[in-house]
């Protein structure tokens, strides 16, 4: 999958969590850049994005998931 | 008491061992005597002798922790202020506690109109551990605000002479510790369970191993566990709800000890956890911040026969120097066997709740016990003891709703919902309705699914004025900033 397609999922997948659109999906997006992103919904943001690409994480992903690029790196990984 | 003598010797003693491992970065117990000299001798030539309650706010560094050290050596308390709280909150409590002097190692100061020290920014002193002469029993150690129902925070001090007869008594539970152990420090500096995280390690020269506040909690224990070769660690039973879906990746056979407070245990996630940890013994320890940190103690057993009340593990008996009994509503203690408000007595016993007689007078009072007048603390907690003198946890007195007449408790709503919906995590919440009647809400963690299954099976086990009314799915349960479920929130769910 292209990395461009993967962003646009992952934006799907933050947006239906947030309820906004207001981040850049650059590769250096981090939680702290986007509002309402906080330890809480970063589980449900998570297990959005395991769905939405049929994954699952191992718990040693989930401390390296610190921004976008790492993220859609780790993703590609795994589909 | 010879509590700060130890911590001194103790750090003595270990200078070329590990005392901190913040960030992936160590600091030896020498580098700590040497941040502790340098904070000593800041508070020495800016902080009056006579002003003894200083507050600290809680950063994850070793200056943070070397700051409490410090504060003890001079015979002062700390109150912790997380620079995280709302700003309201944290003013009340510096206004009730009366601080004046902070201790920050912020790079720019968090409050303003205090005395700051800086305590990043000390020039470097002679080591100096040795604690002023003048520290008494009776001198308080820490306070710590809890929330209060009434939305003000309410303080409990603890003296020296508690937190020693706690340590005395944890000694004696048997928990070997030893300046080669590894021990994980999760808990926020405003919890209590944070103050055994970093003293039982301290007093035996041992490592600790802190949680960065920007990192997953859960994770990041996962990784410390593996990565370090965790060999001891308290933690909150939420956190295994965080990880039981991770199970199965996860092997420690370095865990020695691997004990649980705060909140209810469910024994069928201490036996899938067992297994991660194949050679660990598991505890689970019970007790408010009112009683010092912890003060009953059971150990699980792995080969089985452990007790539990509606899947809830046992809580144990009293640690040494504690007095527990079970009352009715007049104070009267009930039978073996019968339901009651678990009262606590003893050293680890805080003097009362700081400043606020009015509290004091509903949650302390005077009983005779063995031909003694003995002063007890009202936990909240509805409990049973068994013939063999185990304590068994029901449920929150305040929980203990009253539906229709009947007594209902929650934590029996729980335990059938989660045994019919396979290994889902449910909170039962009363709430009052708009016609001002109590009904009993379920919120289940998970997707929505259709819930006439789990309600037909309800009501093959409980009578009906038990059944959930309404029910709510929440993808994941809030946690409040002391990493428990935030019962408070998930009730705002219903109205």
């Amino acid at each position: 999958m292209e990395t461009t397609e993967i962003k646009e999922k992952i934006s799907e997948a933050l947006e239906s969590v947030l309820g906004h659109s207001n981040f850049e999906t650059n590769d250096e997006l981090t939680a702290q850049d986007v509002d309402g992103w906080d330890s809480l919904s970063h589980m449900m943001i998570i297990t959005k994005i395991e769905e939405q690409f049929d994954i699952k994480f191992k718990l040693r992903d989930l401390n390296k998931l610190k921004n976008l690029g790492s993220l859609v790196s780790v993703i590609q990984g795994k589909i | 008491m010879n509590l700060i003598s130890n911590i001194q010797k103790s750090i003595e003693d270990n200078y070329d061992h590990n005392a901190f491992c913040i960030r992936n970065k160590y600091y030896s117990y020498k580098d700590f005597a040497q941040v502790v000299s340098n904070i000593r001798q800041a508070i020495q030539t800016s902080v009056e002798k006579t002003e003894v309650i200083i507050g600290l706010v809680t950063n994850d560094d070793i200056e943070t922790y070397a700051s409490i050290i410090t504060l003890w050596m001079e015979g002062k308390a700390y109150v912790p202020l997380n620079p995280e709280f709302p700003v309201n909150r944290n003013h009340t409590v510096i206004k009730q506690a009366g601080i004046k002097t902070i201790l920050d190692s912020s790079t720019d100061k968090i409050f303003n109109n205090y005395n700051t020290i800086l305590t990043k920014k000390l020039p470097a002193s002679e080591i100096n551990l040795c604690p002023v002469d003048h520290i008494s029993e009776e001198d308080l150690a820490y306070i710590f605000f809890t929330s209060g129902t009434t939305g003000t925070p309410k303080g409990v001090p603890i003296t020296f002479n508690s937190l020693s007869g706690f340590t005395e008594a944890f000694w004696k539970l048997g928990y070997e510790l030893t300046n080669a152990d590894r021990c994980l420090q999760m808990f926020e500096l405003t919890f209590d369970l944070s103050v055994f995280s970093y003293l039982a390690p301290i007093l035996k020269g041992a490592c600790i191993y802190t949680i960065p506040k920007d990192e997953i909690k859960y994770s990041y224990i996962f990784e410390l566990m593996e990565d370090y070769k965790l060999t001891f660690a308290l933690m909150v039973p939420s956190i295994l709800h965080y990880l039981r879906p991770y199970f199965d990746e996860i092997d420690c056979p370095d865990m020695k000890y691997s004990l649980f407070c705060g909140e209810a245990l469910p024994l069928d996630v201490t036996e899938e956890w067992s297994k991660c940890l194949p050679n660990a013994t598991i505890a689970n320890v019970y007790g408010p911040t009112e009683c010092t940190i912890f003060c009953t103690d059971y150990t699980y057993k792995r080969k089985g026969g452990n007790k539990s009340h509606n899947g809830v593990l046992t809580i144990g008996k009293d640690m040494f120097d504690t007095t527990t009994i079970i009352v009715d509503d007049d104070n009267n203690e009930v039978k073996t066997g019968e339901k009651g408000e678990l009262c606590l007595s003893g050293v680890q016993l805080t003097s009362g709740y700081w400043k606020n007689e009015e509290k004091n007078k509903e949650a302390f009072f005077f009983k005779d016990y063995k031909g003694k007048e003995t002063r007890f603390y009202r936990t909240g907690d509805l409990c049973t003891v068994d013939e063999e003198g185990d304590i068994l946890y029901l449920g929150r007195v305040d929980f203990q709703a009253k539906i229709q007449g009947f007594r209902v408790e929650l934590s029996e709503i729980e335990f059938h919902s989660k045994a019919s919906l396979d290994k889902m995590n449910v909170v039962a919440i009363a709430f009052d309705n708009a016609m001002n009647t109590t009904e009993i809400g379920l919120v289940i963690e998970s997707q929505k699914f259709e819930t006439d299954q789990l309600l037909e099976e309800l009501k093959t086990k409980l009578p009906h004025y038990m059944i959930p009314t309404q029910i709510r799915f929440v993808d994941n349960f809030p946690l409040n900033t002391n990493g428990k479920t935030d019962r408070k929130k998930l009730k705002e769910l219903f109205s």
